[in-house]
């Protein structure tokens, strides 16, 4: 009971916190909405590693416009002609000051000047210039009122409140009532409401957590349903997105991203069947010795995390001089799918007979033969699971991919949402590509549920 | 032929390609970390760049604020996914299956995604984006990797000997600190390190979080190795990385050896 005590009295501490935080932030307006910074703490330090790249900024509805190349190392200093190839009005002064100009659609972009504190800590480590590019939206500045966020904290604060007084009035009832029972019934009574109180506590905190994991997603899918560029930007019910997710008529990056993902995944999958297969036949008639080592060999990819993978293999293409594209993204690929693959087939193989692959090639079978018509049968659901496996692990990679797919503008998803997310913005119709995958999730989740029940049953 | 044929009838040579494989795109590029890190652009032996790493203040002070990050947000999965976790192993809890599920579900959607909805989360709610929007955004993506492990260990658990502890006139207090939680050490131990290792070296969650305003050593690693001439100081971050990871790992392995092979296998 205490720790359930305990752990409530926890839970309202963190509830109070996060009610804290955003009685703190009651007076913050809504109107700016940041598009893209261009980190120039680098460019501080290493300027010569920058000369020939083109600064960006990105706007926040997804175009960008290239200020210009740099050229000499002395970059702090001519960081004026940023802004040279704006359109007109040029900027007016320097400092914080700010540029602003209006496009043929209404919006106002505002680039701001400012010193950013990147911390550490607690402790200002250093600070580096950074160019931040606003997006105004004009009716919100203008007309709408700044959009305060107190009514979350107020709303937080009430609803505790009223559970707590509804709580306590509850209590002192039943406290009443049960004043003339005989102590027996009162322990009885009070186990009961202890059953009962731990029953829902656990109940409402598991729902709890599950609201908050599914909250963003259900940003996404409810905001596929709008028309609006901008997640969280809610211009009416339409369908418009999945239109144009299946009529091609999304961006041309997804669209090839899209594209990518499926046949890297499939390669990955086919080709660390196969060999993680092999693998795991061999392993299986291995002695014990060379068996753990290389079980060892095989759980270094999977304990290595993505970024080391990723880097490490970079490594070995630029040392190789490889050039980086589809074919090292697939190698990659392999490399982290395999393990998991081996791992789901070797227990396939430790429940299956031993003798019947030597007595096939005994009758007089090759042993392609023997593999195709005695193994395979057998091992088949573990090469199964783990082709989907996979799939999945190399549908869902960005750490590796990030690294070895090479500057030829290859994207799979992954990479296409974090290029996109960079520039500021999302290409609408990642919303309902994702609602459309999480639903396909959901549903085989339920079919798989309802079969096992069914199994059970029987 | 018939020699070639003789040596892949034995079944042991079929792991070949696959070690050959490996070494090859395994091993060698791990070597290759170590070698990049020690020598200069020009492939000379140096160990200038481990001298820079240890006098540059901002890669030192990430990377600490990064351990500390990776620590704390693991502790949070910890504190908030072991009680979700004890729950759905109780005996009287109807839908384990079904709720388990539930919590892994969210990791199918890809996770820059989720962490881009987070952001828009926040900002709908004006919440700002900062160390605060990271530890969440952080904690939302790994608490499946804690709860499922902890949660496979209790079920898995004898009950009958938390039925003897309470035979025995142990309380649910007692029985649960001196019962249930040492028998859950595996579970936990392979919790921490399935959370810990990643959010160590993550990258490009943190820059979508903050908006740019908090680097974590993986994006920091990342700016090096991508920048042509500091490849090599690049390399000896991965290599800090690698040791950290190779640390947490055997951490890892110590106790929780045989609970890993019973979830994967």
């Amino acid at each position: 009971m205490r720790t359930f005590r305990l752990f409530f009295l926890g839970l309202v501490g963190l509830l109070g916190s996060l009610l804290s935080t955003a009685l703190a932030q009651s007076n913050l307006t809504y109107e700016l909405r940041i598009g893209a910074t261009r980190d120039v703490a680098l460019l501080e330090e290493f300027p010569e590693s920058f000369a020939g790249e083109k600064v960006n900024v990105t706007l926040a509805n997804g175009g960008y416009t290239t200020f210009g190349t740099l050229e000499t190392p002395d970059v702090l200093k001519p960081l004026d002609f940023f802004f040279a190839d704006l359109p007109s009005p040029a900027l007016t002064a320097w400092g914080d000051s700010i540029y602003s100009y209006t496009d043929a659609e209404g919006v106002t972009w505002t680039v701001w000047r400012t010193k950013k504190e990147v911390k550490n800590r607690g402790q200002k480590v250093f600070r580096q210039n950074a160019y931040t590019v606003f997006e105004t939206y004009v009716q919100d500045a203008t007309s709408a009122p700044a959009r305060s966020t107190a009514w979350l904290g107020w709303l937080c604060a009430g609803l505790l409140l009223i559970a707590g007084i509804v709580y306590a009035v509850v209590l002192i009832i039943q406290r009443r009532r049960e004043k003339n029972l005989s102590s027996v019934e009162q322990e009885i009574l009070r186990r009961k409401r202890l059953g009962m109180r731990r029953h829902y506590g656990s109940q409402l905190y598991l729902w709890l957590l599950l609201l908050v994991l599914y909250a963003p997603i259900a940003l996404i899918a409810v905001f596929s349903f709008t028309k609006s560029k901008i997640l969280g930007n809610w211009t009416g019910f339409s369908f418009d997105l999945y239109l144009n997710l299946f009529t091609g008529k999304a961006d041309a990056g997804l669209n090839s991203a899209i594209w990518y993902t499926v046949v890297i995944a499939l390669i990955a999958a086919v080709a660390s069947t196969i060999l993680g297969t092999l693998a795991a036949i061999g392993i299986h008639n291995m002695r014990a010795r060379s068996r753990k080592a290389v079980s060892l060999l095989n759980s270094v990819p999977m304990i290595n995390p993505d970024i080391i993978t990723g880097i490490s293999l970079f490594l070995l293409f630029v040392a190789l001089g490889v050039s980086q594209g589809l074919a090292t993204v697939c190698i990659a690929h392999v490399v982290f799918c395999t393990p998991y693959v081996v791992l789901s087939v070797l227990p396939r193989l430790s429940r299956m007979n031993p003798n019947t692959y030597e007595a096939a090639l005994d009758l007089g079978a090759t042993p392609a033969q023997a593999l195709r018509m005695v193994m395979l049968p057998e091992l088949w659901p573990g090469m199964l699971s783990g082709f989907i496996l996979a799939l999945t692990l190399s549908v869902d990679d960005f750490g590796v991919t990030f690294f070895t797919k090479g500057s030829g503008g290859l994207e799979t998803l992954s990479t296409f949402i974090y290029s996109d997310a960079r520039k500021g913005g999302l290409t609408p119709e990642l919303r309902p590509l994702f609602t459309i995958i999480l639903i396909v999730m959901l549903a085989v989740l339920i079919y798989i549920n309802i079969r096992n029940s069914k199994q059970e049953e029987k | 032929m018939n020699k070639l044929v003789q040596i892949f009838s034995s079944r042991r040579t079929w792991a070949w390609p696959y070690i050959l494989f490996m070494a090859m795109f395994v091993i060698l590029p791990l070597i290759l970390v170590g070698v990049y890190a020690f020598t200069d652009i020009d492939g000379h032996f140096t160990i200038r760049n481990f001298a820079k790493f240890f006098t540059h203040s901002e890669a030192i002070q990430t990377f600490l604020y990064s351990l500390m990050i990776a620590v704390f947000n693991t502790a949070i999965c910890l504190l908030i996914g072991y009680p979700a976790a004890y729950i759905m192993a109780q005996e009287d809890f109807k839908t384990p299956k079904v709720m388990a599920m539930l919590f892994i579900l969210p990791m199918w959607i890809n996770f820059l995604l989720r962490t881009v909805a987070t952001v828009e989360l926040f900002n709908m709610c004006g919440l700002p984006l900062g160390e605060g929007a990271l530890l969440f955004g952080l904690c939302y993506d790994y608490l499946p990797f804690m709860i499922y492990p902890i949660y496979n260990t209790l079920q898995k658990m004898d009950n009958s000997l938390v039925e003897a502890a309470q035979d025995l006139g142990a309380n649910r207090w007692t029985c649960f600190w001196k019962v249930i939680v040492p028998l859950s050490m595996p579970g936990v131990y392979s919790g921490i390190v399935m959370v810990f290792m990643p959010t160590v070296s993550t990258f490009a969650i943190a820059e979508l979080l903050t908006h740019n305003n908090i680097k974590l050593f993986g994006s920091l690693i990342q700016d090096y190795i991508t920048t042509t001439d500091l490849l090599n100081y690049g390399a000896v971050l991965s290599l800090v990385l690698l040791i950290i990871i190779g640390l947490t790992s055997f951490f890892g392995d110590h106790d929780s050896k045989d609970e890993e092979k019973g979830g994967l296998v």
